[in-house]
């Protein structure tokens, strides 16, 4: 690969980017809030992939790449490289995440029962076009039950190892700044468990969608059933300087347990994400359930699935290719020609080497 | 977990700043040590392997503040020095003892309206409890 510094086309350039910028049109703090609004499920997406939580900021990526995903993400990962960083809480805890949808495709009879929550999984998918012709959309209300459900619940995989159906995870005492952080380390092969779950939580969903599919449909080992799925508040726990713990608020997460029969025990993989956006977990903790003895270069494979769903790298790379390549390309004539030249005059072929 | 902190932490932001303004006078000369916006970066415990992981940072405000020997603190989410700042100031308040009493009354009373807005989520969630037969 060659890369050649082109010069040129400055007022072009100035004029593409406003010609962009002009779709979406003067934009302000109304906008931002309208976006933040009438979108969670788009801000939760694009805050789990920036790696960055907050609502307005999303909105506000949102709003001003006119809803180009990649540029969203990429503008709040840039912006997160200015801030400094005031601590690291301590580690959620399952049995401590505010509750509001838990289920499980494996077990009907979960301690704790099963809880729908908001989700359009039993939906009828019909387009409401009648808001088109002027009409309100206007969903029927939620009628409260006469008791809260309740709020805490230990994860389902801790209910299976105490019933000899797991093996239950060891204790790991690391925190604060020991936990290993892709933010400040480069991600290496055989990846750090704290990297490949942390690599997960901040990927694009579309590509470990693609790849947890590919393992689903049989390109895999495992086939998994949701052991558990969550969509969950979970309290942000910060240490004031006097050293009392404190919540310094709540944030959204999903997590997704997926089991598999492995022996005489169940194989289990994970992963969670900020916002809510099951999909994205279950697809993640499907690519790390078939992650143990996959075939390099498999799509179930560490180093494949890692790399290839860090959505801000695939997408800069895909997108450099449309910039000028021409040393490169124009050397890739010059052997074309040559090629054919030689082939004409009736010369031996020769094997070029790969580029 | 220091349930009053908690609670200043989560309070509507307009109330807290608003009673925190009152108590301004009385708190007499303060020096901030610290009072800006920055990210807390938040682990999680993977059930499978019991690793603690990194699932993203979260944009939060911070204010330090010290009376004497008395100290105060406020960090709460979202971009807000104000609310930050009035949470440390009440965080002062309690701890150098002035207008404890009001302050413990605001705290009481909007650690009720807290719980009350958690109790409706919840209640909200357990209408969608389902029973699942197998046929």
């Amino acid at each position: 690969m060659a890369y050649v510094a082109t010069r040129g086309g400055e007022r072009a350039i100035e004029q593409s980017e406003r010609l962009f910028r002009e779709e979406m049109g003067p934009f302000d703090r109304e906008r931002v809030v309208e976006v933040k609004k009438s979108l969670p499920y788009l801000i939760d997406r694009v805050m789990g992939e920036a790696s960055l939580y907050d609502e307005d900021l999303a909105a506000l990526a949102l709003a001003q790449t006119g809803g180009e995903l990649y540029e969203a993400v990429l503008l709040l990962r840039a912006w997160r490289t200015t801030q400094p960083r005031l601590q690291v809480a301590a580690p959620i805890e399952q049995d401590c995440l505010f509750t509001h949808r838990r289920i499980s495709a494996a077990f009907k009879d979960i301690p704790g029962g099963q809880v729908l929550g908001p989700t359009l999984d039993y939906a009828h998918r019909i387009l409401a076009t009648d808001v088109l012709q002027g009409e309100t959309y206007a969903p029927k209300p939620v009628e409260p039950a006469n008791k809260p459900s309740p709020a805490y619940q230990p994860s389902v995989s801790a209910w299976q190892a105490e019933n000899d159906l797991l093996d239950p995870p060891a204790e790991d005492p690391t925190k604060g700044n020991d936990i290993p952080d892709l933010t400040r380390e480069p991600l290496l092969f055989p990846s750090k468990r704290a990297h490949t779950l942390q690599s997960l939580a901040r990927a694009e969903t579309g590509g470990v969608l693609a790849l947890g599919y590919a393992a689903m449909r049989g390109f895999g080992q495992a086939h998994p059933t949701v052991n558990e799925l969550r969509l969950a508040e979970a309290e942000i726990a910060v240490t004031h300087p006097d050293g009392r713990q404190f919540s310094a608020g709540r944030v959204k997460v999903s997590q997704a347990e997926v089991v598999d029969k492995k022996d005489e025990q169940l194989g289990i993989g994970y992963a969670a994400t900020f916002g809510w956006n099951e999909v994205k977990c279950i697809a993640a903790a499907t690519l790390d359930l078939n992650s143990p003895g996959a075939e390099k270069g498999s799509p179930t494979e560490e180093e494949f699935f890692l790399y290839h769903t860090e959505g801000v790298e695939s997408s800069g790379f895909c997108i450099h290719f449309k910039l000028p390549h021409y040393v490169t390309f124009q050397s890739s004539l010059d052997a074309m020609r040559d090629a054919k030249a030689k082939k004409e005059a009736g010369a031996p072929k020769q094997q070029e080497p790969a580029e | 977990m220091d349930d009053t902190l908690s609670v200043l932490a989560r309070v509507d932001a307009a109330k807290l700043k608003s009673f925190a303004e009152t108590l301004i006078p009385d708190l007499g000369e303060i020096e901030v040590l610290q009072s800006q916006s920055g990210l807390v970066m938040l682990p999680m415990r993977d059930t499978a392997k019991g690793v603690a992981f990194h699932l993203g940072e979260i944009l939060m405000s911070e204010a330090h503040i010290r009376k004497g020997d008395m100290q105060g603190y406020g960090m709460r989410r979202g971009h807000d020095l104000e609310a930050s700042m009035a949470m440390a100031l009440v965080d002062l308040a309690i701890a150098a003892e002035v207008r404890s009493a009001d302050c413990r009354a605001f705290c009481d009373a909007q650690a009720e309206t807290l719980q009350k807005a958690d109790e409706d989520v919840l209640r909200r969630v357990e209408a969608t409890r389902v029973k699942m037969e197998t046929c």
